[in-house]
């Protein structure tokens, strides 16, 4: 009885079925992505996710490729101090002069100008709606607009990551001003942006829908694709079958453990590009005090067979690494102090600092057993078996580690308080290499995310300076010096680097990737489908 | 019977009081914020924090929020998502078709199979050996995993179904949404159907076991009218019950299902607003569920005394 | 006439090899430590993902760990859950639910309302609440299955009553004089067993689900420590590759809930 009704039920969708597929398989004109969640809002300085689909709408005065330079698209060049763009003051403040794009328009037509680059900052200072971070713009005393298409930026002091502070685009004034941001929901729906879309519908729970604007600024032939659709899947598991069913033809940032799944898919491209973020095992020091002898952390990092882990557990997906900045970045030391896999060094480094294997085999010093709890982020099938191939590697040189797995929302308000021994997990980071919030002494919750707790003087003055110097390459000199510092002291483990894997259609021509939260989407008024 | 309706619903107003200030202590008893995900971007500072913590007013003590929230919440001002600052009621309203469509037609189709099924597994018992290893089958398949498995089939393998979603969205005809709506509802019927089917031989069978049965039988009925015209009319009330209560229960199943389908109701907008402690939306969903529960196990005690002529007179 | 006693034979064994495998399986679960092939944390990198084999007869998972052994000791978990939840709720339900059919209109309208009450919030998201305040662990998914399931049987059970008390045999028994507890236990507590052991027999079942739901959305059962709930849930995104990972686990649920149920038929037919 429930056979012949399900039947008749599939007989009526017969008639039906080919439509999701056809719809977008073979075409040049629509690209259907899934995408694993719904923003919160399309207004970039809002939303806390990566904005992937706000990007293709709202564009920033610059941008990063997916080598992680800095490239203008609203902005003429990026100002640096050689190009005059930077002068420091007297007073210790500094000026950027940011030289706009002319002939850019709204997509209302109204011209895109300095007045909304002066706009956007004093909206964000005005502090009376939610923005979700105002860093940067508090150090901004005001800005100039000397003509329409120039606008200087009076900071209060030297500040470094200056490059990126536009990369979230400008507000429109003439839309935005005298509104209260927080509740626009008309901007925040569907943002008004200078980019090759505009959004065209948004259906809560199921997708947007994005479509190519007439008279982009960069040539009526841009973009190529005519309309982005954006489905909302936040399951991986659909997700993946949507992708191997044709449903869709894109899925950005495949997690590793998905990715032998798609190898040999007729249709599908596997892009990879190297993240600039890493994952790596935190050592609180202060919640757990062995973790502050040098010689602990050194043989701990000896114990950790990382090859291994990642020639099996991550499929070779990702390359180790060695230290905080990643190899892409300019500012990258290859030249730093490593520590190979090597248990009998490990135990002979424990040996020598007095701590001895007790009768179960874990190590003790003074009553203390080397026994800590380790947690990470529960639903990563790759966390949960990394953290459990860690916790034998450790065993085997007489450590104990516990598993702890704690759900997504609430491990970063444990975090937060400080309040666990080890964990493993990576950060979101930007294209800046600032890297202070996570080391300086003083930058420990909340002040930063320095959650190993580490004090180490010379490497905070090291960070301090790099941060107050505007030039580009003597701050690198300070990276760089400030790398190897870290590399010798271990204060956390470094496992290895968050590769990016994007599978894309292997008939979209232009795609690159990219390992920055500019996110994939960075270039896609180039994209291009090619008839089947 | 008017009375009785005007009394529950009366009494239901102190249980929903209690219900929601049980809700709100445990939402906020659990760890993490709305702004825990604020926390992973490391653009985001402590002063970024307290600025959002304050401008969202989760810096005032708990007992005033509630009150707050209550306060509003009657006057049916039922706040802003934290999430993405849209009014809540507008975020509900959007998702509660679709559910509605996803629940009613698996509701549906579970009814379809379950009522000849139960009844025929009463009278014929080799039909009754057949149909209780597929009952079985029903109430033992993990929803998530049956779920899977049917999208790995019907829209990997074979590709006859889309696999997730409403509507192809430059479709939206009625073959397209059917086509949608097949594998979540069957889903959410299979192991409904089990369930009731179960539950309707059994009541059935007993009430054909009872004492008043065996004067029947004595008159020389046979077991088959005896079943349709004597047990089937006495075993509807439990049944109606059971299929009101599972009804109700609903929201569990479909929370299962629409995640894994990516159906934009308000089962997967709970999800969504679990993993962002989106305060105002959980307790707008929860306290909807519930006043939806204790409408339907109001109609489930209406319906008992209206079919149980036993019982009418006591209530 | 034939065919009649060769049902009834079947009828009779069906429950015997249910009630069999059942004890085969908690004996298993209870020696596991003993029948494992392998130790249960037994990490082989090198032979992660083996299929099904004479050295792993169930092949291995994600880390190479024997899927034999964790099946083994997930066993323990998932019935502890499954049984000691189902007993937890089955004791709540039938007590509330005669004491609500038999005990008067105060205790019933008490008692039913805060029936509705539990039973008015959704109880997988009020569950995936609690179980993130509470910490996912095995005790604590016990309580919180057990006493999210105890409604239903004592709605059942009330309605059971509610019809037995107005028939003669009781009002006969009433009216001689027997006690409440001697009229509930001689003649109303065996009427609404049926009722009570199909709900409770169902529950075992509900609770394995139960928690493999929680485990999908995360707050179930947390690994290292295997329950068949979550060794599905892990093995969910491999079906298509290792489909040993989640037919094992899958078939073991299966077979669980199948032979309660047909335990459960046994005991609601003798009764009866």
């Amino acid at each position: 009885m429930k056979r012949a009704l399900l039947l008749s039920m599939l007989a009526v969708a017969a008639c039906g079925k080919d439509r999701p597929r056809t719809s977008s398989a073979g075409g040049t004109d629509l690209l259907t992505i899934g995408y694993d969640r719904e923003p919160d809002t399309m207004n970039r300085y809002a939303t806390h996710i990566l904005e992937d689909i706000e990007s293709c709408v709202v564009e920033g005065l610059v941008t990063n490729d997916e080598k992680m330079n800095v490239v203008p698209v609203l902005a003429l060049e990026v100002p640096t101090t050689e190009n005059g763009g930077v002068t420091l003051r007297r007073d210790g403040g500094m000026d950027v002069t940011w030289k706009l794009r002319p002939g850019v328009k709204w997509h209302d037509g109204v011209s895109h100008t300095s007045a909304d680059v002066k706009f956007t900052v004093d909206a964000i200072n005005k502090g009376d709606w939610k923005p979700e971070s105002v860093d940067g713009f508090d150090r901004i005393s005001s800005v100039d607009t000397p003509d329409s298409l120039t606008a200087v930026v009076h900071y209060k002091e030297v500040y470094a990551p200056y490059r990126l502070q536009f990369v979230r685009g400008t507000l429109p004034k003439h839309i935005l001003d005298g509104k209260n941001i927080d509740v626009a929901s008309e901007y925040n729906r569907k943002p008004l942006g200078t980019g090759p879309y505009r959004v065209v519908e948004w259906k809560t729970g199921e997708y947007i829908l994005l479509e190519g604007v007439p008279n982009y600024w960069r040539g009526a032939e841009f973009p190529k694709i005519k309309r982005l659709l954006f489905k909302f899947l936040p399951n991986t598991t659909t997700r993946i079958n949507q992708l191997k069913s044709g449903e869709v033809q894109l899925v950005a940032l495949v997690p590793w453990d998905k990715v032998r799944e798609l190898r040999g898919l007729p249709n599908v491209r596997l892009n990879t590009v190297v993240g600039n973020g890493y994952e790596h095992v935190s050592l609180n020091e202060k919640h757990f005090p062995p973790f502050a002898e040098l010689t602990v952390r050194r043989a701990m990092a000896h114990a950790i067979d990382r090859n291994l882990i990642v020639n099996t557990l991550l499929d070779s997906l990702v390359t180790v690494v060695n230290g905080p900045i990643q190899p892409l970045s300019n500012a990258y030391e290859k030249d730093v102090a490593t520590y190979p896999y090597d248990p009998a060094r490990a135990r002979a480094l424990l040996d020598s600092a007095g701590w001895k294997p007790a009768a179960d085999g874990i190590r003790m010093k003074d009553g203390q057993r080397l026994a800590f709890t380790m947690i990470t982020q529960s639903g990563f099938a790759i966390r949960e078996n990394v953290s459990q191939a860690l916790q034998k590697q450790f065993r085997d040189v007489g450590i104990d580690a516990s598993i702890r797995l704690i759900d997504g929302t609430s491990i970063s308000s444990v975090w937060f308080k400080g309040d666990f021994d080890a964990m493993l997990h990576w950060w979101q980071s930007g294209a800046d290499p600032e890297i202070t919030l996570f080391f300086a002494a003083d930058r420990t919750p909340p002040a930063g995310r320095n959650v190993n707790y580490f004090r180490d003087d010379s490497l905070t003055t090291m960070l301090y300076a790099s941060d107050r110097t505007a030039n580009e390459t003597d701050r690198i000199a300070l990276l760089k010096q400030a790398q190897r510092r870290v590399a010798m002291l271990v204060p956390e483990l470094p496992l290895y680097n968050t590769s990016k894997v994007d599978a894309v259609p292997s008939r979209l021509q232009g795609f690159t990737g990219n390992p920055t939260n500019a996110g994939p989407f960075w270039n896609v008024w180039q994209w291009q489908l090619t008839a089947k | 019977m008017i009375r009785f309706v005007v009394r529950r619903v009366v009494q239901s107003v102190p249980l929903l009081f209690v219900i929601s200030l049980l809700i709100f202590a445990l939402i906020h008893a659990a760890p993490g914020g709305p702004l825990s995900t604020y926390l992973e971007n490391p653009n985001v500072r402590p002063e970024d924090i307290e600025r959002l913590r304050k401008a969202m007013g989760l810096d005032r003590p708990l007992g005033f929020q509630y009150l707050s929230w209550l306060g509003a919440f009657v006057r049916g001002d039922w706040g802003f998502s934290y999430a993405d600052g849209r009014p809540v009621l507008d975020r509900l309203i959007e998702r509660i078709p679709a559910t509605l469509e996803l629940v009613g037609v698996a509701c549906l189709m579970a009814l379809i199979a379950a009522l000849p099924i139960g009844i025929i597994a009463a009278i014929n018992r080799k039909f009754d050996r057949v149909s209780s290893v597929f009952a079985v089958a029903g109430i033992s398949l993990p929803v998530f995993w049956f779920g899977l498995l049917l999208q790995l089939i019907f829209a990997g393998a074979l590709g006859w179904l889309p696999s997730s979603g409403r509507e192809s969205f430059d479709g939206g005809d009625i073959a397209d949404k059917l086509a949608h709506l097949i594998l979540p509802a069957t889903v959410l019927a299979a192991a409904l159907s089990a369930a009731w089917s179960r539950y309707l031989r059994r009541a059935m069978r007993d009430t054909v076991a009872r004492p008043f049965m065996r004067a029947a039988r004595s008159r020389g009925l046979t077991e088959r009218t005896l079943l349709l015209h004597h047990a089937l009319p006495n075993a509807l009330p439990t049944f109606v019950t059971v299929v009101l209560l599972d009804v109700s229960m609903m929201a569990s199943g479909a929370v299962v299902t629409e995640s894994i389908f990516a159906w934009p109701g308000i089962g997967s907008l709970f999800t969504e607003a679990l993993g962002k402690r989106d305060y105002a939306v959980l307790m707008a969903f929860l306290m909807c569920g519930s006043v939806a529960v204790m409408g339907l196990n109001l109609i489930a005690d209406l319906a008992v005394h209206a079919l149980d002529p036993r019982t009418r007179d006591a209530a | 006439m034939t065919t009649v006693t060769a049902s009834t034979r079947d009828a009779n064994r069906a429950p015997l090899i249910a009630a069999a495998l059942l004890g085969v399986l908690l004996i298993g679960a209870a020696l596991a430590p003993v029948l494992a092939p392998y130790t249960v944390d037994a990490l082989d990198l090198a032979n992660r993902r083996a299929a099904p084999s004479a050295t792993h007869w169930f092949g291995t998972d994600e880390l190479g760990r024997d899927l034999l052994t964790r099946v083994l000791f997930g066993a323990r978990v998932s019935l502890a859950i499954g049984l000691i939840s189902a007993l937890v709720s089955a004791a709540i339900g039938a007590a509330v639910g005669a004491i609500a059919g038999y005990a008067g209109r105060v205790a019933d309208d008490i008692l039913m309302r805060l029936t509705d009450a539990m039973l008015a919030i959704p109880r997988l998201p009020l569950l995936m609440i609690t179980a993130a305040v509470l910490q996912p662990s095995v005790p604590v998914l016990v309580l919180l299955v057990g006493l999210a399931g105890w409604m239903e049987t004592a709605r059942v059970v009330r309605a059971e009553v509610l019809s037995l008390a107005a028939r003669d045999f009781v009002s006969a028994a009433r009216a001689i004089g027997a006690s409440p507890a001697r009229v509930v236990l001689r003649h109303v507590l065996p009427g609404v067993l049926p009722a009570t052991a199909v709900a409770t027999t169902l529950a075992v079942g509900r609770g394995i689900l139960l928690e493999s739901a929680l485990s999908f959305f995360g707050v179930g059962v947390q690994p290292p420590t295997a329950s068949w709930g979550n060794m599905l849930y892990q093995a969910q995104t491999t079906m298509t590759s290792e489909p040993w990972l989640a037919i094992f686990p899958g078939a073991m649920i299966f077979l669980t809930v199948l032979a309660c149920n047909a335990v459960g038929d046994a005991i609601g037919a003798q009764k009866s």
